[in-house]
């Protein structure tokens, strides 16, 4: 039920941040609000519900961003694993390191992606190095905009938990 | 052997996640994406979220001019000053009506300058312009108003790019700044050939496969030539910029400034083609507008 929810937030973000952008400068400047939200998952979920919810946010990125299958896919599952590891190492609790933690996450799925094309697609279509400095711009709109996320998850993930009756008694 | 599944089932539901995406991914790479029926599926589910928050930011918007502006102002500033307020905002508010009306002018206009062509304007209700991804923009008319894959967008200052993928309700159009975005184009002054790629971002194109030997100077007018079926000719696609002609190899290296800026744009027209024309149905009639 929590990875079904998880999902259907996945795509209500995915068509806020295509309606938003339209607003906002018409896409010069770009979002990844799906960062924040695998970040999220890497730090709070389980980990089987968090990796299968992780894949399927990836599925929506890559949807949305018409990228060959399993790109984005990939690198929602490695990004959950990495926000893990940088969970348990460090303490991410407050909403500056989760907006870096964030802003890191986008970087690292637009780098990721781009880097995968550039190996994998043909040259011809292949990204260029011109695209790197808008996904620098978009990872720091991504950490701005982060926090405002992560109280939404927040409640979200509070509708899930329930008090154990007779501990506090 | 169970137990061995069993004790490392976190381990092993990870690694599948991780490698089936991948050599999905690598399989998938070589060749141009199209859509599939889960695709579709869920673009249907995100359309109408994308066409909803469209209209509640832009009603929210238009309450803020028509209303609670007004009433802040009010507040806070004397009559007159309130009246030259109202008197400004009127003008705003004119101004980008006026403004509309011409772009939907020149709309028509070009609609009607094709009259081999069957026309139907459509609203963009999304943008998707991502460093790593495509390209694209989600337009409000879809498979319903008889929207076809590969059918050319454009706007009355040249084409915006091609239709790619098409629901019920809605489409996505691949711009011509993508890089699987490739259309064949003139240049206008002396009729050499060339083709436009997109560099994968708002503004970037270069010029591919144009003769070194060929008469081209910066600031060149390039038209769609219409030999790649998609694009009927004398479309304008941008202007030859950074020109730089190199002493050997067989093409011009030069990047192209698209003649219309992908990000400011609101409404364009869909082209049908010969082929989609005949099954198109009455709503693509010629000047059809949204």
């Amino acid at each position: 039920m929590k990875i079904l929810v998880h999902l259907a937030c996945a795509l209500l973000l995915a068509a806020v941040q295509a309606a938003a952008l339209r607003f906002l400068g018409g896409g010069v400047v770009t979002a990844a609000l799906l960062a924040p939200c695998l970040v999220y998952l890497g730090l709070h979920a389980g980990n089987v519900d968090g990796v299968l919810a992780a894949a399927g946010v990836g599925l929506v990125l890559d949807v949305m961003a018409a990228t060959p299958k399993g790109l984005f896919t990939f690198l929602a599952v490695l990004l959950f694993l990495v926000a893990r590891a940088v969970g348990a190492s460090v303490d991410v609790r407050g909403r500056l390191p989760f907006a870096l933690l964030s802003g890191l996450g986008a970087l690292f799925l637009s780098f990721g992606g781009w880097l995968l094309l550039r190996w994998a697609v043909p040259p011809e279509v292949a990204p260029r190095a011109t695209v790197i400095l808008r996904a620098i711009v978009e990872a720091i709109l991504t950490g701005a905009l982060s926090p405002l996320l992560l109280s939404g998850l927040r409640r979200l993930d509070r509708l899930f938990e329930r008090e154990e009756p007779g501990l506090l008694g | 052997m169970l137990a061995l599944l069993k004790r490392y089932r976190e381990l092993i539901l990870v690694a599948f996640l991780l490698l089936v995406p991948l050599g999905v991914f690598l399989a998938n790479a070589k060749k141009a994406a199209e859509r599939s029926r889960f695709d579709r599926a869920v673009l249907v589910i995100t359309s109408p979220l994308e066409r909803l928050v469209s209209w509640s930011v832009t009603g929210v918007l238009e309450a803020w001019h028509g209303y609670v502006g007004l009433r802040h102002a009010g507040e806070r500033a004397s009559e007159l000053s309130r009246e030259v307020n109202e008197l400004r905002m009127e003008r705003d508010r004119l101004l980008q009506d006026r403004a509309e009306a011409e772009r939907l002018r020149r709309l028509v206009g070009l609609a009607e300058a094709m009259p081999e062509h069957s026309t139907l304007g459509a609203r963009v209700i999304g943008v998707r312009l991502g460093p790593a991804g495509r390209q694209i923009l989600t337009l409000d008319r879809g498979a319903d108003r008889g929207v076809g894959r590969l059918m050319p967008v454009v706007v009355a200052d040249g084409v915006v790019g091609r239709v790619h993928s098409v629901t019920g309700s809605s489409s996505e159009v691949l711009l011509l700044v993508d890089t699987y975005s490739s259309i064949a184009v003139r240049v206008e002054r002396t009729r050499a050939r060339a083709n436009v790629r997109g560099m994968g971002k708002p503004g970037g194109a270069r010029l591919e496969y144009a003769l070194r030997t060929e008469d081209m100077i910066e600031g060149d007018l390039l038209v769609t030539s219409g030999t790649d079926g998609i694009f009927p000719r004398g479309l304008v696609v941008g202007r030859v910029t950074q020109l730089r002609r190199k002493p050997q190899g067989l093409f011009l290296e030069a990047t192209v400034t698209p003649a219309v800026d992908v990000t400011r744009v609101e409404e364009v027209l869909i082209l049908a083609s010969a082929r989609s024309r005949e099954e198109a149905p009455a709503a693509l009639a010629p000047g059809a507008t949204p």
